[in-house]
This record gives C-alpha cells, sequence and structure tokens, in this order.
C-alpha cells in the first residue's frame, strides 16, 4: 500500500493541465455528477452521452500520439473500423454464447495491435520522415474504406456474418457480462467507467519515466536516442497503443448502434479525430477529453439542421484554431484566465 | 505482327499507370520538395481543377484550353491560399497538414453545397488507334506524351531559368539563399501556386475519365501520397519518374492479375517495404548517384 501515494503523486504530475487541490475537487465533483447524472435523463438521452463519451479513447490515443510523442496519424479510424468488424465478426458467430462479445473486443484489439505493430515496424524501423507517418495512415484507411466498401454479396461473408458493402455490417450484439446484456442506462456507466479508467491510466503513463521519453523523443529525437533510448521501439509501442485505444472506441461504437459502415473509415470521418485532439489542445489528455465530448456534442447538434454544413463548420473551426491557436483552444484557455484573475491564483486549471 | 501488338500493349499498360501515377503526385511532390510540406489539399485543388474545366467545357470552351484555365484557375487560387494561411506554418510540417486537412474540409463540402451532388461529364476527346487485335485510346496516349513535356518542362524551369536557380537554392539552405538576396517568400508563393495550378491541371486532365463529384479528389489521393512517399523530397524531378516508374512496375501486373483494388494495395505495400530500404525516398538514392558522378566527372 505504500505505493498509492506514490500513485497519486504521479497521476497529479507536470504533463497535464489540472494538478492543484481545486482541480481535484473539481474532477471528482464532475465524476459523481457523471454517474448520478442519468437519474434525470432518459434512456434515450443516456445512449446519447454514451455516444459523445465513446469517441473519447480514440482521441486521447491520438493525442498520446501527436501532442506527447510527435507523431501525427491520420488513420486513427482505420483501427476504429478493423476493432468495430472484427468485433461484429466474432460476436456476430457466437451469438447465444455469453462469452461471444468479450472474445470479440479481444479479438478486435488484438487485431488492432498486430496490424499497427507490423505497419509501426515499417515506418518507425525505416525511420522516416515526420509527414510520411500521417500520409501512409491516411493510405491505410482509404484503402480499407475501399476494401470493405466492394464486400458486398454473399461470397463475402465469414460464417453467418455478412460483410455487407456500402451498406455495412448490420444486427451486431451488445456487450455483455454473463448473460447481462448492456443496453441504455447500463451501457451509458460501462462506456463512463471505461473512459474515466483510460483517461487516468493515460495521464499516469505520460508522468511516468516512460511517458517523459516519449516526451523526450518529441523534443529531440536525436539528444534522445544518444541518452541511450531506442527511441525506434519506444514510438512503436505509443503507435501500438494509441491503435489499441482507437480500436476500444471502434468497439463501443458497433456495441452502440449494432451496425458499422465503410464511411466510418472514410476520409470524413477520418478527419474527425484529428480536429478533436487539434482543437482542444493535443498536449493535454484532458483538454483533448473535454473537446471531444464538446465537439462530439456539437457536431450530433448540427447534423441534426444539415450535416454538410457541419463538416464545413467543423473545417473552418479547424482553421481558425490552427491559425490563431495553434495549441489548442482549452490549453490557451488554462493559460490566460489564471492570469485574469477570474480564478483567483490557481495554477494551469481551466473549466 | 501479333507478339508485336502483345509488346505494344503491356508497354501501354505500364505508360498509363505510370502517366496516372506521375499526373496525381507532380504538384504534391513540386510544393513537398520546396517546402517540405505535404498539401493535404491536393485532392481538392485536382477537384477545382475538373471543375473548372466541367463549367468551361460545357460554356463550348474547347478542351485543351479548359485544362490550360484550370491550371491558371486553381494556381492562382494556390497563391491566394499561400499568402493566407499556409506561409504561416512554413517549419511547421505537422500544422501546415492539418491546416490544409481543414481547407480540404472546407472546399470538398462547399463545392458539395455551391454546386451539388455532381457536374455534367466531359466524354473523351479523341478516338482510338488500332495495333494488331489490341486498340488503344488516343486520349490516355496524348496523356503519357504531355507527362513527358510536363516533365521536360519542369526541367527546364529548375534548370534554366533564374525562378529555377533561386528554388533549388532555397531548397538547399534556405537561410543561406535569402542572404544572398534571394526573395524566398516570393519563390514559396510562386511554387505553391504552381504546385496547386498543377494539381488543377491533373485534375482537368483526368475529368474526362472519372465523375466530376465534389469527393473526386479522393481516388487520386492515395495513389498520389504513395507516389511522394516513394518518391522523397530530395530532387523533384528524379522523384517523380523514378517512383512513377517505380511504382507502375509494381500496380501494372499485380493490377492486371487481381484487379484494380489489388493493385492499389500491392503499391501500399511496395511503399512500405521501399521506406524501409530507402527511408528518404527513391529521389535521395538517386541524388546521391549523381552527386557522386558529378564529383568524379
Amino acid at each position: 500500500m505504500a505505493r498509492v501515494p506514490h500513485i497519486l503523486k504521479l497521476l497529479s504530475g507536470p504533463e497535464d493541465i489540472g494538478r492543484s487541490w481545486w482541480f481535484w475537487a473539481v474532477f471528482i465533483a464532475a465524476c459523481v455528477f457523471m454517474l448520478v447524472y442519468p437519474r434525470w435523463l432518459s434512456e434515450f438521452q443516456a445512449t446519447n452521452i454514451a455516444y459523445y463519451l465513446l469517441n473519447v479513447p480514440i482521441a486521447l490515443g491520438l493525442g498520446l500520439l501527436w501532442g506527447y510523442s510527435g507523431v501525427l496519424s491520420f488513420g486513427q479510424v482505420a483501427y476504429f473500423g478493423i476493432a468495430g468488424y472484427t468485433y461484429g465478426i466474432v460476436a456476430g458467430n457466437m451469438v447465444g454464447d455469453d462469452f461471444g462479445p468479450i472474445v470479440g473486443s479481444l479479438c478486435g484489439i488484438a487485431l488492432c495491435a498486430v496490424v499497427a505493430a507490423i505497419f509501426g515496424y515499417f515506418v518507425f524501423y525505416g525511420r522516416v520522415q515526420n509527414w510520411i507517418v500521417p500520409i501512409l495512415t491516411l493510405v491505410l484507411t482509404l484503402l480499407l474504406e475501399t476494401f470493405l466498401g466492394q464486400t458486398a454479396g454473399y461470397q463475402w461473408c465469414v460464417g453467418s456474418v455478412q460483410l455487407g458493402g456500402y451498406n455495412g455490417m448490420t444486427g451486431i450484439p451488445g456487450f455483455q457480462l454473463g448473460s447481462h446484456v448492456l443496453m441504455g442506462y447500463d451501457f451509458y456507466y460501462y462506456v463512463l467507467i471505461s473512459v474515466l479508467v483510460i483517461y487516468l491510466g493515460l495521464r499516469l503513463l505520460v508522468n511516468s519515466r516512460h511517458g517523459k521519453v516519449l516526451l523526450a523523443i518529441r523534443e529531440d529525437p536525436i539528444r534522445t536516442e544518444l541518452l541511450g533510448y531506442d527511441i525506434r521501439a519506444r514510438q512503436l509501442v505509443a503507435f501500438v497503443l494509441a491503435a489499441v485505444l482507437a480500436g476500444i472506441s471502434g468497439l463501443f461504437y458497433v456495441q452502440w448502434g449494432n451496425y458499422i459502415t465503410p464511411s466510418q473509415v472514410g476520409l470524413l470521418q477520418a478527419s474527425l479525430p484529428v480536429v478533436w485532439v487539434a482543437v482542444g489542445g493535443r498536449e493535454s489528455l484532458l483538454a483533448v477529453l473535454m473537446s471531444t465530448v464538446a465537439l462530439n456534442w456539437l457536431n450530433y447538434t448540427l447534423s441534426s439542421e444539415g450535416y454538410q454544413y457541419a463538416l464545413i463548420i467543423t473545417g473552418a473551426l479547424l482553421v481558425v484554431v490552427m491559425l490563431f491557436f495553434p495549441s489548442g483552444i482549452v490549453i490557451a484557455l488554462a493559460r490566460e484566465l489564471p492570469k485574469c484573475g477570474l480564478f483567483g491564483r490557481r495554477k494551469g486549471h481551466a473549466a | 505482327m501479333d507478339s508485336f501488338a502483345t509488346i505494344v500493349s503491356v508497354i501501354y499498360q505500364f505508360a498509363t499507370n505510370g502517366a496516372f501515377l506521375l499526373l496525381s503526385a507532380v504538384g504534391l511532390i513540386v510544393i513537398l520538395g520546396m517546402m517540405n510540406i505535404i498539401n493535404l489539399a491536393h485532392g481538392v485543388l485536382m477537384m477545382m481543377g475538373a471543375y473548372t474545366a466541367s463549367i468551361a467545357w460545357h460554356r463550348n470552351v474547347p478542351f485543351w484550353l479548359c485544362v490550360i484555365l484550370a491550371f491558371i484557375v486553381v494556381g492562382i487560387f494556390g497563391a491566394v491560399l499561400e499568402r493566407a494561411i499556409v506561409r504561416r506554418f512554413y517549419g511547421r510540417e505537422l500544422g501546415a497538414l492539418v491546416v490544409t486537412w481543414g481547407i480540404s474540409l472546407i472546399l470538398s463540402q462547399g463545392a458539395l453545397a455551391v454546386f451539388g451532388p455532381f457536374l455534367p461529364a466531359i466524354p473523351i476527346p479523341g478516338g482510338s488507334v488500332a495495333v494488331g487485335q489490341y486498340s488503344f485510346s488516343v486520349y490516355w496516349l496524348s496523356i503519357i506524351a504531355l507527362c513527358g513535356v510536363l516533365i521536360a518542362g519542369l526541367w527546364a524551369l529548375y534548370n534554366h531559368t533564374t525562378i529555377g536557380l533561386q528554388a533549388r537554392a532555397a531548397m538547399q539552405n534556405a537561410a543561406m539563399a535569402k542572404a544572398l538576396g534571394v526573395n524566398t517568400d516570393r519563390i514559396y508563393m510562386l511554387t505553391f501556386s504552381l504546385g496547386a495550378g498543377l494539381a488543377g491541371l491533373s485534375g482537368a486532365l483526368f475529368a474526362p475519365t472519372v465523375s466530376i463529384a465534389p469527393f473526386m479528389g479522393q481516388q487520386f489521393v492515395a495513389p498520389a501520397f504513395i507516389t511522394v512517399v516513394v518518391g522523397g523530397a530530395a530532387n523533384v524531378i528524379t522523384g517523380a519518374i523514378g517512383s512513377s516508374v517505380l511504382l507502375s512496375l509494381v500496380k501494372t501486373p499485380i493490377g492486371f492479375v487481381f484487379g484494380a483494388f489489388v493493385g492499389t494495395v500491392a503499391l501500399l505495400f511496395a511503399a512500405l517495404i521501399i521506406i524501409r530500404l530507402m527511408p528518404d525516398g527513391i529521389s535521395a538514392v538517386l541524388q546521391r548517384h549523381i552527386d557522386r558522378r558529378n564529383r568524379f566527372a
């Protein structure tokens, strides 16, 4: 038990905004609020909020990769799709078996990790220039979309599950623990608790020794290497971890909506995680978490007005943020607001 | 005679694939070589070129003029884009990637909102010629020829004009070039404008062969990016030629046997293996070779 204070200290380490007692008080209050909030919501509204939350892992993974390790990926949705489709195939073939969804989830995550490891091996061990990773990951996701799009027809099935071409895969079973299927409120809690665990886990990671090495690679790869670290292996591990997190979002998505289409790995979807991370602030996990929920809510609200304008607004937001708040809106607020005296003398805390 | 025709047909297949890759990527490579920036709005600029061509063609402008028009219109647009937004991102490669991506989101969705889901098509100009039992599209033959002209033009521009000399100086050492009185700001603007214009030109050239829609650029970006990754940024011309020839050698036989999609997948695998062997692309390897030969000459 002697490790508990150590872990708490690590959790509140310098690599994320929000480290004061005030922040943690607000954070815990927010968590409690999120836990009791569904009491005032209909089951439908709770499911909607679960949708905003289920995109958080993919965004946090990209934040870790881009903000903390300095490697940008445009293809995180490829892993989202790989996990979603794998889960659909495995769980769909094990309908009736209580362990189907768990086995399906594990297979989905494992496949993400394998694909990312193979892809990352060529990229990182080739020591390519910075701009090559985003380009090749984007190509990967575009090819995946093309492939999945042409899988219409009865010859494209695995066991009893059809891939379904552009119409996508439907009737994917929800997640279940034992014989209890998680739906409605239960699904909300399942996603909420997973997201909290992932956030706190990543916060531990970035403040740990391994996280510091990633930051060092971002700041100066050659110097880090000369200090004796294998930067290729470190970056590969971060890449695989980000892919697994994207896969977890994909799992949540298919368990939430029970369907997935190839457009989920298309060019437009691929842009969204980059937008969430850039707008919030890539160098803070908390900023990424907040902007992901906020922008998903915004996008959901806008798309009920007309989807085409929603994407124009998203694109404009991205350009404006990149021009005027290159470090992200939440981070900029966290730096500026304490100076204005709005929050007394608390440091590094926003929202 | 039969075997002669088959050989011609095989060469034609390789050449069309190579020309396709070269044309898709050339605008991207020009910008990358100069500024080390990947222009993710490339696909959208190609779309704008095709839109310009389609609108002009249906106002009875002859096709060759449509293509030139597309080059000029998109080139000017590129210059505006560079002045307004892209120039703030020099030295921040990843920032430039993300911001050009945002621009492409706005433009493609904007095109959808303004022009609707598609524009009237342009019929393929020219007929076909027959050699033995095979027939070849005159249009694609002229595109292949045009690729040669384009590369020769770029070569002359970089090697035989003052601007080209200044551009190569800025590529090698921007700070030094600036100190020697080269207006690098202007060079960057012209290069970005040229790259955008070339994207528009290829968009217009591909316009008769595809459906003209807001997201038409998507089908070109994957092959274009692979070509650029394999080519590298060390030398625009050797990169463009070397990579499109090499990738055509991969894509043509695989695509012929297994279909177009598997051909494109093979491109990705080829790219992964090539960057593992030559991380800076073919152009870096060729450039080293050229440098060594020049030293001994």
